[in-house]
């Protein structure tokens, strides 16, 4: 599975494929970090809501490189279940990396400060630490998206693109406060705002969110494998 | 391995490419899918194979190792002939050198660093039975292998489905050239509008049977084939012309 995961990377990489969302991302971060700073949670929460779309595309792209014929190669040899995870892997590597570099965006911009004196925020540490959280359940949820937007679930560009902007769009629609069904997509809103609140969140509050992204993602993945098996 | 009832469509409304495939392939055998283009024989192979799932019925006992050379190789990977066959053998578990025999024994040395994209057809074609070949075969399954090998290449075909069968493993071969004539022990099955029809053996010849010779073009040969069964007369074999044009 890792020389599945290392050839797909691989490939990847050197289709120079991975140039169009690296730009997007570098523009949505140079954006959110140029206009002054922030605490750190609520700078990073936000951060992770933009990237979120740029993640989800990156999938995509990254499971659509492959020639259909190399994928049917390539599960000839390893067999389904982990020609499927093979895939999601490198996406779930280079999101990674966007996320690294997400992290690391504001500090050439200075966009992002510790608590001002008596204001009650969080601690700089604190924040990025949550920071890194809101960017591992947005990387998650991306990439369930980004699997169920790929050819080899939707076979033809036009529903791969529909699935792909319908989801990003939704996610963050129905993740505004007051939703009627905000269970329906990936916490990424829900994350943000909870990070941006005066109080920074609780325990409790994580947890729901983890165990949120968890379940959204793995219903996502469920029909992502029922596809798979039906369309080898 | 058997298929047991396969039913095969693309998509929900569209016809049946296969109807109700019965037909078993044992250990050692070598089995020509003839038929005329759009009959199913790709996809059957591709069922055979295992990259298509049936959508009724059920392929039974294949082999756990499955070589399968497509049709077209996918070329555009932007990968060298080399890196790909080491890529392959590191999927399947065997060392880098794993693929050095094949690349041998199929002249692709002098294109171990062409990107895979700027191959010619038949060299392309021969990445194709490389990767197959990685790992012995249960199960070979060759869907219009000659297409763009050169004539020094095409005799290896025939050498490459004996030495698997001899093995024990299976063989399935797609054809539309007439180069059967090279695979003489070869059980024919003929695909015609999704039906299979596994020839009954060409039982032996009676006593007022005559025997009747015929030369066919070499491109002409599998559809002679079809058409001879398909008006009752038994096929005996096929062979390559044993005078070549240059010694008469």
């Amino acid at each position: 599975m890792t020389a599945l995961t290392r050839m797909r990377l691989a490939g990847f990489l050197r289709s120079g494929r991975a140039l169009a969302p690296l730009i997007t991302a570098l523009v949505v971060l140079s954006v959110l970090y140029g206009g002054g700073s922030s605490p750190a949670a609520s700078a990073y929460g936000y951060s992770a809501v933009m990237l979120f779309p740029v993640l989800a595309w990156l999938t995509k792209l990254v499971l659509d490189t492959e020639p259909d014929v190399q994928r049917h190669l390539a599960r000839l040899t390893v067999g389904p279940v982990r020609e499927s995870t093979a895939g999601l892997l490198a996406a779930l590597a280079l999101g990674a990396v966007v996320c690294v570099l997400a992290m690391l965006a504001p500090v050439p911009f200075g966009g992002i400060r510790g608590p001002l004196p008596g204001s009650g925020e969080t601690a700089l540490g604190t924040g990025i630490l949550l920071g890194v959280l809101a960017h591992m359940l947005a990387l998650l949820g991306a990439v369930s998206l980004g699997a169920l937007a790929g050819r080899a679930v939707t076979r033809r560009v036009l529903p791969g693109v529909a699935v792909l902007v319908t989801g990003s769009v939704l996610a963050i629609v129905l993740g505004l406060r007051g939703s009627f069904a905000p269970w329906l997509v990936p916490p990424v809103m829900a994350t943000a705002r909870e990070l941006s609140a005066r109080t920074p969140p609780t325990a409790g509050t994580l947890l729901l969110l983890g165990g949120w992204t968890v379940l959204w993602c793995g219903a996502a993945l469920g029909v992502y494998a029922g596809f798979r098996r039906r369309r080898s | 391995m058997r298929f047991d009832a396969i039913w095969f469509r693309y998509a929900r409304r569209a016809g049946w490419t296969l109807r109700a495939v019965t037909a078993a392939v044992e250990p050692g055998q070598t089995v020509v899918v003839l038929g005329p283009n759009g009959a199913g024989k790709s996809t059957l192979l591709q069922v055979a194979a295992g990259v298509l799932r049936p959508t009724r019925g059920a392929v039974r006992d294949r082999p756990p190792v499955v070589g399968w050379v497509p049709e077209r190789f996918p070329a555009a990977q932007p990968f060298t002939t080399l890196g790909y066959l080491r890529a392959m053998s590191a999927l399947r578990r065997l060392p880098e050198t794993a693929a050095d025999h094949w690349i041998d024994r199929l002249g692709l040395t002098g294109h171990l660093h062409t990107p895979l994209g700027d191959l010619s057809k038949g060299t392309a074609q021969k990445v194709g039975l490389a990767q197959a070949l990685l790992t012995p075969p249960g199960l070979l399954v060759l869907d219009e292998p000659w297409e763009g090998l050169d004539a020094a290449s095409r005799v290896l075909v025939p050498q490459i489905v004996a030495e698997v069968t001899e093995a024990g493993g299976a063989v399935l071969v797609s054809d539309h050239r007439g180069e059967i004539a090279g695979l003489p022990g070869a059980v024919h099955w003929t695909v015609r509008t999704g039906e299979v029809h596994p020839e009954q053996q060409d039982g032996p010849v009676a006593a007022d049977d005559v025997i009747v010779e015929v030369a066919v073009r070499r491109h002409e040969a599998a559809e002679a084939v079809v058409r001879l069964r398909a008006s009752g007369h038994r096929v005996l074999g096929v062979r390559e012309n044993a005078a070549p044009e240059e010694a008469r």
